[in-house]
């Protein structure tokens, strides 16, 4: 419960910041959020599905590029609601991962490493390919992505203002933050323990693990779907660098500097290294990269529960000693939840 | 057009990537560490080779200093960041991440991010007939050939080289037979590095040297061992011949982007369906 109170604390936290800072600052916030929900994505796939996924930007650039596609009416010119951009988003990336799940993870799938260059060939792949597909603007991107339009209850409103903009996506972002919690918190969330610690004990236990792990990517693609839909509203603009390696692997730095294993620290792992960039690009210039790339592998190295989450878990840790924390990967121990056995 | 010189080319192409494959082969084959930042330190050799002409240095001391210099580099990480994490397999990929991200921007600072030339050593072409070939590409893919020659040979024949694959097969039975692990890792790690600073010296002539170009050998590198098999040294030339053979040559009867695109799909079927390798045996893993 703790957890959750930090959450909400955080939470709202963010909510005042728009009266202290200005205006630019909202407008930059309101991106960070969204990029937060990408955070949220990844770390729900890979610190808790185990998945480590080299290309989570390809199911933001593909929610992106779905939105743009709806909402600009190049389907169909009267079907521009904003709901159904942001439905059809979620469902074609998680359409899209279920299928490339299938393909990766059925028979004798495949994990570890070498998902980590699949996934990161695929991302270059997808990125050459909306590079080169003229009818969705290739290089250039999709211009003059309309705002979301709320409508409820025959009043309609289009979100232009920084400020109301930026309550919207926090509230969707908080609810998004507190529903996924709460899901790994439930028997679900164990499972996803499981087979995150020892897939081939779940199998014996009777549990299908393809279906475990096609819908934790397919649950973690619907959220980043739904990142980069609301993304190009918020820029009115779709590009190719949505979908691929740099976005991917800028994600994996928030996910992997905030904490993996806990869904906050990775949201703020990814608003903190935004707003540390803003900031300290300014002071440092282009040694700016040097210096994350260098904090990055020392947190890999010596924190590699990162580096928000470490305090956090001390936070959280001191009343619950009772019951062991997950282990980390690779750890032989087995998970929690299952009877100690003798090692194979 | 022209079939032979297309297929020298693609030759070519096919040497260096399976150079810098090698490279990462050795460094993931015996100490299973992924390393991403294996590009980058492909990089750093070109650029050793634009610093030593700068200074005025002949092509040669060039082609001497990159591997000396990449290879001490290498070292350094060994010593300061790969030594620390060898037991997290995963956690490899993601610090040597952040070393190629940092590598590259210090590179950027160093040298600017536009991109440098490197004059070859020999102009001429040669000329039989009709047939005009450069030079230097025919001096590159000897020298290749005899580097992954010599790579072979001191993996295969030499006492270092059994003993490293001892260390590969059973890292414990090994240790317990007095082999240095430690030692035989850092050495093998500082040959794989010096042999990715001497084939980014080698090609350099022959590209345009920017701080991105780590990248473009990179994936094609781990998809080539990937295709070939992460176990035997001879899966890298069977990998490194597919992936780079239908990059260059779709390259040029096609167009770069399908080229791309069509290698990693295939790359990736080949991955699926075939996990340890086309030369791995089923029982590795």
């Amino acid at each position: 419960m703790r957890n959750s109170i930090i959450g909400i604390i955080v939470f709202s936290v963010l909510a005042v910041c728009p009266l202290f800072v200005g205006s630019y600052w909202t407008g930059q916030l309101t991106n960070y959020l969204v990029y937060g929900l990408l955070a949220i994505s990844l770390s729900l796939v890979w610190g808790y599905g185990g998945i480590l996924c080299f290309g989570q930007a390809m199911f933001f650039g593909i929610g992106g590029y779905v939105m743009a596609v709806f909402t600009k009416g190049m389907i169909y010119p009267d079907l521009t609601s904003s709901y159904i951009g942001l439905i059809a988003a979620m469902a074609a990336s998680s359409l899209f991962a279920v299928a490339l799940g299938y393909f990766l993870f059925a028979g004798r799938g495949i994990s570890g490493a070498y998902l980590a260059i699949i996934t990161l060939a695929i991302a270059l792949v997808l990125e050459r390919l909306m590079s080169n597909w003229y009818a969705l603007g290739g290089y250039n991107g999709l211009l003059n992505i309309p705002p979301i339009k709320l409508v409820l209850f025959g009043l309609s409103y289009e979100l232009w203002d920084i400020v109301p903009t930026f309550y919207i996506i926090l509230g969707l972002v908080a609810v998004i933050y507190f529903a996924v919690t709460f899901l790994v918190s439930t028997p679900y969330g164990l499972l996803l323990t499981a087979i995150r610690t020892h897939p081939d004990r779940l199998s014996f236990l009777g549990y299908s693990v393809l279906n475990i792990r096609l819908s934790v990517f397919a649950l973690s693609a619907a959220i980043a779907g739904l990142a980069g839909a609301l993304f190009v509203t918020l820029d009115g603009f779709a590009s190719p660098t949505l979908i691929g390696f740099t976005l991917s692997t800028e994600a994996l730095i928030w996910v992997a500097i905030g904490g993996k294993e806990m869904l906050l620290a990775a949201f703020l792992g990814a608003i903190f290294t935004r707003v540390a960039e803003s900031w300290l690009s300014e002071i440092f210039g282009d040694y700016w990269i040097l210096i994350l790339g260098i904090a990055f592998m020392i947190s890999v190295v010596l924190l590699p529960k990162g580096l928000l989450a470490t305090p956090f878990e001390k936070l959280i840790g001191k009343k619950r000693r009772a019951i062991p924390p997950p282990p980390a990967e690779g750890d032989p121990s087995p998970a929690r939840p299952l009877p100690p056995t003798p090692d194979q | 057009m022209d079939i032979l010189p297309v297929f020298l080319d693609a030759s070519s192409y096919i040497l260096i990537l399976i150079l810098v494959a090698l490279g990462l082969m050795i460094v993931f084959g015996m100490m299973g560490v992924i390393n991403m930042a294996h590009g980058e330190l492909f990089m750093i050799g070109a650029y050793v080779m634009v610093m030593a002409q700068s200074y005025g240095l002949p092509f040669v001391a060039g082609l001497i200093l990159a591997p000396l210099v990449v290879g001490f580099l290498g070292l350094v990480i060994e010593a300061g960041l790969i030594r620390h994490i060898y037991l997290r397999p995963l956690d490899t990929i993601l610090a040597t991440w952040g070393l190629s991200i940092a590598l590259k921007q210090l590179i950027v600072l160093l040298f600017g991010p536009e991109s440098q030339s490197v004059v070859g050593p020999v102009d001429g072409s040669l000329v039989i007939g009709d047939f005009q070939y450069p030079i230097y590409r025919l001096i590159l893919m000897g020298a290749s050939i005899a580097l992954i020659a010599g790579t072979f040979w001191i993996f295969l024949k030499t006492d270092f080289g059994l003993m490293a694959r001892a260390v590969i097969a059973r890292p414990e039975t090994a240790a317990a037979l007095g082999i240095d692990t430690r030692r035989m890792y850092r050495l093998s790690f500082v040959i794989g590095t010096a042999l990715a600073g001497l084939a980014g010296a080698l090609v350099a002539p022959l590209i345009s040297v920017d701080p991105q170009m780590g990248l473009g050998y990179l994936v094609p590198g781990f998809l080539s061992i990937l295709v070939g098999g992460a176990g035997p040294l001879a899966g890298v030339l069977v990998g490194g011949t597919i992936v780079g053979g239908v990059n260059n040559l779709l390259a040029v009867w096609i167009s770069p982007v399908t080229a791309l695109i069509a290698v990693y799909i295939i790359a990736i079927l080949i991955i699926r369906l075939r996990p340890e390798g086309l030369l791995g045996n089923r029982r590795a893993k």
